[in-house]
């Protein structure tokens, strides 16, 4: 293996020191000090060997520019030279840079928002169990901040590394499909610095709860809106317009007078702030809830905001605001303008406006919502007005042509129109709310409006965010998580793309009852709230929003997903006293040889979630996702177990064969409900793992796999068993059997599995050893 | 070119499926086959034609013709069910991540096959499985015994209407599978 040799400081490494204050002794800097697209390259590449790339081309075509369009079908190169491979992995990358740039923009923004508010030298205080506050800046950076200022650096790094990646994707640039990976798995690395500093930023500058395990239950749902007063819904991420929305109810003794309600991540945002805010739903309810009217006043801020909500609101008589510059739908800009002849001109005339100054946005959308409300007539359609819509449908089946999610809509119209529901209400959940059935529906059948009939018009209780997970609590499950005795973290993370929603709200509370750390983000986090037992209790009601066995903790919105990493990234500081100080790959290989955490993303569908999930991935966090998450093109797929396992044993500096396929895969996609039931508790196996947290692991998934493959043992049993001691008590006689049966043989257990040493890296095997 | 039922498979591309709808044809191009592959989707858990369970024309085509079985998703359950081991169990991706491998020895280890026949997929997942095969295992031919056009693959069915015209087929399938034999 080539060695690594150090060379002479540059001027870069120079100003690199002085931005991270590296004079500053908290931890010795480590060898990645504010990595660059190289400093990491041979950390991906022995990832990439292991788990290569697989590829399932969307287009065959490249038409990226003048050149083409050119057929890269089967081996053909395009006009450029490029081949298929490697146009997907340019996808990729190009998938995860905007991504990047949607979390990195809305941090840019919240911080910039929030030194103009407080102050640039505005302390971090994530409150008295938080100490190590940003995990993903200090081991990315090598910088621990303290202040607004600090994470404002965080993101000009971000911002410095993202033009590099970005120009890597013009034609005539990279020519290899895993350099591609290498430069996408840094844009997910980057992505998490970029959330944690969004989400720190906004915990700190809005005094969001934080500290605290058991935060609010807040309503969710229709049921859950007060449809008596005015309301104003608030749809996308960034909180900054929802905020003020609340300061003026406050200031002027309006707050219990009006429903101030969001859908998606500034739902999650706002609740967080404000308790008595509601959750309409997830971003596959946007459509629908927008259409019954209900809101007398919408105002939009950033991503996974639906690109008609103008054309939309002015359908059925909402009033619109658009907030951010990112969004501004054409509308005139009145930012500067008097706040009054806004609400006059939106109550008298219906005009929609761009508002960027976010406090005078604010005090608009409470001004328009109180003269509109008394006004507002919309009802839910009754179920005698569905029936006659729907009896326009002659079941052509063109809408089931263009649904995504490629389920009947047409059957259950057609029932409607025979006075039969059922149907409706039982595909309702498949639904994904993107509405292309109306508009291809040559009878013009409002669907949508039809629709509203299925949609549940309960109150649910979804725990509000709560931000990062506590040192103390990552002082309680290190220990047994490393050994494997907790069984795994599974994060349920993203989008409402699901298949189905009830399978998340299942998967979810299968892994709670088994006593893995359940954690949530985003769309999922509501999602897995709308769901009452027989005792009318919801996930949230019955299990403790603690960040330990059997917890079910809610961290936030998307960009919350940071303390997802952030967690596994402290065991590996707190539990194992690793330093993280620009110590990227020491903690990364720790995290996928020890810390049994896998994320799904059941319901993934923007390149947000491409670029969270690939800044896992290099983290060494696997990632399953839902079966049309395959048009994301890749996956990091092993071969099993006839792939090389061998690892370092850093305690015997010995190379060792293990045999053993853990994780097995870094990014996945499975089809049903039943097979991810399955893959979880796969994918929480590591190397590292005592025979006792083996065993209890592999009890876990012999029963999963006994309860949704419908008996019998995992055919790939074998591979994970080390020694018997591995086996849990109650399958030990069947497992023995059937091991003896197909001549399994004993394997070594290591006590310090590490990929360093395995490949060229300026990092010695000592830096592993705690 | 033949469009396929659902849009999120219309084919943005040069090289599409041949399609066919005459079951002898089909028939003959699996029994020339040295060494086919039969995988099998949970669909053909959820649909029955005519009171009988897709899963099990699945299983009479494959001991009509010895074709050998990789089960899917959650599939394997009922096959186990229906008193069937199949030979292989892998997930769509991870069979297909094998296939495009051409020294991968196949399921029975007597070489990577050279014919592969999906049935029973979600149309997304299979036809990206499918353009994964298309572009890099030259060395195989696919086919799709689904009721829609999948365009990405080597020989597809057409879109059929009517169920019946699907039933229709597959028994034809089974019968001509059997002549040969």
């Amino acid at each position: 293996m080539a060695k690594v040799t150090e060379k002479k400081k540059t001027k870069r490494q120079e100003e690199v020191e002085k931005i991270i204050k590296a004079s500053d002794p908290w931890e010795p800097v480590g060898h990645t000090p504010m990595p660059e697209l190289p400093d990491l390259r041979n950390w991906d590449m022995r990832l990439l060997k292991t788990y290569k790339p697989w590829y399932a081309p969307f287009c065959d075509l490249c038409c990226f520019c003048t050149y083409g369009k050119c057929d890269l079908t089967a081996g053909k190169r395009g006009a450029c030279g490029i081949d298929i491979g490697t146009q997907q992995g340019r996808i990729v990358l190009l998938a995860c840079c905007m991504g990047l740039s949607a979390h990195a923009g809305h941090a840019r923004h919240i911080i910039d928002y929030l030194i103009e508010k407080h102050g640039e030298d505005y302390k971090i205080d994530l409150g008295a169990n938080v100490a190590v506050e940003a995990p993903n800046i200090r081991t990315v950076l090598g910088l621990k901040p303290e202040t607004l200022a600090d994470l404002r650096t965080a993101i000009e790094y971000v911002e410095r590394e993202l033009l590099h990646l970005v120009s890597s994707l013009n034609t005539g640039q990279e020519g290899s499909n895993l350099d591609y990976e290498s430069k996408a798995l840094h844009a997910g690395m980057l992505d998490h610095v970029a959330m944690e500093a969004a989400d720190i930023a906004q915990t700190i500058g809005f005094k969001y709860p934080t500290s605290i395990a058991d935060t609010a239950l807040v309503g969710a749902g229709w049921g859950a809106v007060d449809k008596s007063k005015p309301v104003i819904l608030v749809i996308g991420h960034n909180p900054a317009t929802s905020t003020n929305i609340i300061d003026y109810l406050r200031k002027n003794d309006l707050y219990d007078k009006v429903e101030v309600c969001g859908i998606c991540c500034t739902a999650l945002e706002t609740t967080r702030y404000a308790d008595k805010a509601k959750v309409v739903g997830p971003l596959s309810r946007q459509l629908f809830f927008v259409r019954t009217g209900i809101a007398d006043v919408i105002a939009t801020d950033e991503q996974c905001i639906r690109t008609d909500t103008p054309v939309e609101a002015k359908k059925v008589g909402s009033a619109f605001i658009a907030t951010s510059d990112k969004a501004c739908y054409g509308l005139e800009d009145a930012s500067e303008r008097d706040a009054d002849e806004i609400v006059k001109e939106m109550v008298e005339k219906g005009k929609q406006f761009l508002i960027l100054d976010h406090e005078k946005a604010g005090e608009v959308a409470v001004k328009v919502a109180l003269k509109l409300a008394p006004q507002r007539k919309k009802e839910l359609i009754t179920e005698k007005e569905a029936q006659e819509l729907a009896k326009v449908c002659r079941e052509c089946e063109i809408c089931e042509r263009v649904c995504p999610n490629l389920f009947s809509i047409g059957k259950g119209i057609h029932q409607v129109a025979e006075g039969n529901f059922a149907l409706l209400r039982e595909i309702f959940d498949q639904c994904i709310g993107c509405g292309k059935c109306e508009q291809e529906c040559p009878r013009h059948v409002p669907i949508f409006t039809v629709m509203q009939l299925a949609a549940s018009k309960e109150a649910y209780n979804v725990r509000a965010g709560r931000g990062p997970i506590m040192d103390t609590e990552i002082r309680n499950v290190g220990a047994p998580i490393v050994l494997g005795t907790i069984p795994g973290v599974v994060a349920f993370v993203g989008c409402s793309n699901f298949p189905d929603m009830e399978d998340l709200i299942e998967m979810v509370e299968e892994f709670a009852r088994r006593r893995y750390i359940v954690v949530l983000s985003g769309c999922s986090a509501m999602v897995a709230g709308m769901k009452k037992d027989a005792d009318g209790k919801t996930i949230y009601d019955k299990y403790p929003g603690s960040f330990d066995a059997g917890g079910v903790v809610n961290v936030g919105s998307c960009v919350a997903n940071a303390h997802i990493t952030g967690a596994a990234i402290k065991i590996a500081n707190i539990f194992a006293t690793l330093p993280l100080r620009a110590n990227y790959e020491v903690i990364a290989d720790y995290i996928l040889n020890r810390v049994g955490a896998v994320g799904v993303a059941w319901g993934a569908y923007s390149q947000k979630a491409a670029s969270i999930a690939t800044g896992c991935n290099r983290l060494g966090i696997p990632v399953i996702l839902g079966p049309h998450s395959s048009k994301y093109r890749r996956l990091y797929l092993s071969k099993k177990g006839e792939d090389d396992w061998t690892v370092m044993d850093g305690r015997k500096r010995e190379l060792v064969n293990t045999g053993e396929p853990s994780p097995e895969h870094l990014i996945y996609v499975t089809e049903t409900k039943e097979k991810a039931m399955v893959s979880i508790p796969k994918l929480c196996i590591r190397k590292n793992d005592t025979p006792q947290g083996r065993g209890i692991k592999l009890n876990h998934y012999i029963s999963l796999y006994k309860k949704y493959m419908g008996g019998g043992l995992p055919e790939d049993l074998h591979l994970y068993v080390r020694t018997d001691r591995d086996l849990p008590i109650v399958y030990k006689k069947e497992a023995l059997a059937y091991l003896k049966e197909i001549g399994w043989q004993p394997k070594p257990v290591l006590s310090l599995p590490t990929l360093i040493g395995t490949y060229p890296s300026k990092v010695p095997l000592e830096a592993v050893i705690h | 070119m033949v469009l396929p039922l659902h849009r999120v498979n219309v084919l943005t591309g040069i090289k599409a499926a041949k399609v066919i709808e005459d079951a002898e044809e089909y028939a003959g191009l699996i029994q020339r086959a040295k060494r086919p592959l039969l995988v099998l989707g949970p669909r053909l858990l959820e649909l029955s034609l005519d009171g009988k369970l897709l899963l099990e024309y699945a299983l009479e085509i494959a001991k009509t013709a010895n074709i050998p079985i990789c089960a899917t998703a959650h599939v394997k359950g009922k096959m186990t069910e229906l008193g069937v081991k199949p030979d292989s169990v892998y997930d769509a991706v991870e069979i297909v991540n094998h296939l495009k491998d051409a020294e991968w020895p196949g399921v029975r280890k007597e070489g990577n096959h050279d014919l592969v026949i999906f049935f029973g997929f979600r149309t997304d997942l299979g036809g990206q499985a499918l353009s994964t095969l298309k572009h890099f295992a030259p060395h195989l031919k696919t086919m799709t015994l689904c009721k829609y056009v999948y365009p990405n693959a080597d020989y597809s069915l057409p879109n059929f209407r009517k169920d019946e015209q699907w039933k229709a087929f597959l028994d034809s399938l089974i019968s001509n599978l059997k002549k040969g034999g």
